[in-house]
């Protein structure tokens, strides 16, 4: 079937982009993640709400 | 954490259900082939994209109005969010007019219009970046996020008025002039598991700016302890 | 009524700050110019071409000239810090909003005007016989930039890169009106003119909507 591969290059493009954005915000998370933890454990104990 | 997860496999086996139907369930176009099944990412993208930028625009609204943080992260994720499904669209668009018309850009009005739209956001996201204090760049962002979406309704307008003189070839017939049953029920599932992946993006993206802002907030408690 | 008069006060305020140096006016009038005569050697001004593209490199000169003219709008509030004054002086802020719409969409209009004999000359297209109908296109063409223009240059000067900020905001907003504007232009300088009713009602529906939306959100855009 010809412009079948252009079908599929829609559809993977498609989809990577969705990917590369899920992974930035992913990667974004953990990195917020590690921070909050390291910030939280560096707080004196009898001000961590 | 784990509610987000599950709307994320959730979201993730939908979109691959709607891809398999689109490939198998759905039957073949008549005039143009195979080509034709890029529709159903193609419009289902438009839609969710245009969802996301509604949500965008009543988090504006709420900003303005309530001036409580959480309303601007959520305008900004679905602006982000709102701008991916956008660019999926112009990209599949003259993947889709290439081989059956032998051109790149076919100037067809909806997705002469979808530009204008990708570049109203782009300047949304563009005028983030040049306000630095938060109060104000939210309330900046959101009262340019009301008067873009306003616009929205008469660039369609307008392009669809007069700039569709040129026979210029169609991309989608429109979902509802004349699709078959199967390819209409196709469709909406397809535009349903596009939102549900809308959906998800935004909430993670969401919960980016919560956290930066408890990072904000924990950074300042130290301070001052 | 407070507000129309109050409007009143400051629109004479903002003309007559205008008028003394007269530096904005006539810097926009030369910069339309010089877009307009680069762009005829772009194509061959002097065919058919002219008719149907003219009008629409015309309304585009004068949304890019637009961008630059109001950037002095809000920004030369802030470096005298007169706003304050301002919002004291009217119980209504939306009033400061319809001074300076009206005095842009007056300054605009009179650029214009100086600017179509020249077009006429240049492009070889008749204004004279449509002039009424040329006039209320300019209008409602010029009141639609005018709003969103000042909406929006009350937003980038709260912003960084404000010169480059402005055009960016301005230009896709104003692509109904760039559209409307050059189709109805278009129709009235063709060899048969007409009045493309659908184009003036669009024109005026844009204006509405802007006008209401400012007057909505006007307040907001001025918060210190």
């Amino acid at each position: 079937m010809k412009n079948l591969d252009s079908v599929f290059a829609a559809y993977v493009i498609g989809w990577a982009v969705f990917f590369v954005f899920y992974i930035t915000v992913a990667r974004r998370t953990a990195t917020l993640r590690t921070e909050i933890d390291r910030l939280k454990n560096s707080l004196p104990a009898g001000s961590k709400k | 954490m784990t509610k987000r997860l599950l709307l994320g496999v959730v979201a993730l086996v939908l979109v691959i259900a709607s891809a398999y139907a689109s490939f198998y369930i759905a039957p073949e176009e008549r005039t143009m082939g195979v080509i034709q099944r890029i529709f159903y990412f193609h419009v289902a993208s438009a839609w969710a994209g245009f969802s996301a930028f509604l949500i965008c625009f009543v988090a504006n609204l709420l900003y303005v109005w309530r001036r409580d943080q959480k309303y601007d992260w959520l305008g900004v994720s679905a602006a982000e969010v709102g701008l991916a499904f956008t660019t999926i669209v112009l990209i599949t668009g003259p993947i889709w007019a290439h081989p059956v018309w032998g051109i790149w850009w076919t100037w067809d009005a909806r997705l002469t219009s979808t530009f204008i739209l990708w570049l109203l956001y782009v300047s949304y996201l563009l005028l983030r970046t040049l306000v630095e204090e938060p109060d104000r760049r939210a309330l900046l962002s959101s009262l340019f996020g009301i008067f873009a979406f306003l616009d929205v309704p008469l660039v369609f307008g307008a392009i669809r008025w007069w700039r569709t003189q040129h026979p210029s070839p169609v991309i989608m017939g429109g979902a509802n002039s004349g699709l078959e049953p199967t390819m209409k029920a196709v469709f909406f599932f397809s535009a349903f598991a596009m939102h549900v992946l809308m959906v998800f993006l935004v909430l993670e993206r969401y919960n980016v700016e919560k956290m930066s802002d408890e990072v904000d907030v924990l950074r300042r408690e130290l301070e001052t302890a | 009524m407070g507000l129309l008069s109050n409007s009143a006060t400051l629109l004479g305020k903002e003309l007559r700050t205008e008028f003394r140096s007269r530096e904005l006016l006539t810097t926009t009038i030369v910069f339309i110019l010089m877009v307009v005569v680069l762009f005829s050697f772009t194509f061959d001004p002097t065919t058919a071409e002219s008719r149907r593209f003219g009008p629409g490199l015309l309304w585009l000169a004068f949304l890019f000239a637009a961008s630059l003219m109001l950037q002095p709008c809000f920004l030369r509030e802030q470096s005298n810090d007169t706003l304050s004054s301002l919002r004291l002086a009217v119980s209504d802020p939306f009033a400061i909003f319809l001074a300076k719409v009206g005095a842009n969409t007056l300054f605009l209009m009179v650029t214009e005007l100086l600017m179509l004999p020249i077009f006429s000359v240049l492009y070889n297209v008749p204004v004279l016989p449509e002039l009424p109908w040329l006039i209320l296109v300019l209008f409602l063409g010029s009141l639609g930039i005018s709003v969103a223009g000042t909406a929006l240059s009350a937003i980038s000067a709260q912003a960084r890169m404000r010169e480059l900020l402005l055009p960016l905001l301005l230009l896709p907003l104003l692509t109904p009106v760039l559209v409307a504007s050059t189709e109805v232009t278009v129709g009235l300088m063709d060899r048969e003119p007409i009045v493309q009713w659908k184009g003036i009602g669009f024109l005026a529906v844009f204006d509405i909507v802007f006008l209401t939306a400012l007057w909505l959100f006007g307040e907001y855009l001025l918060e210190e």
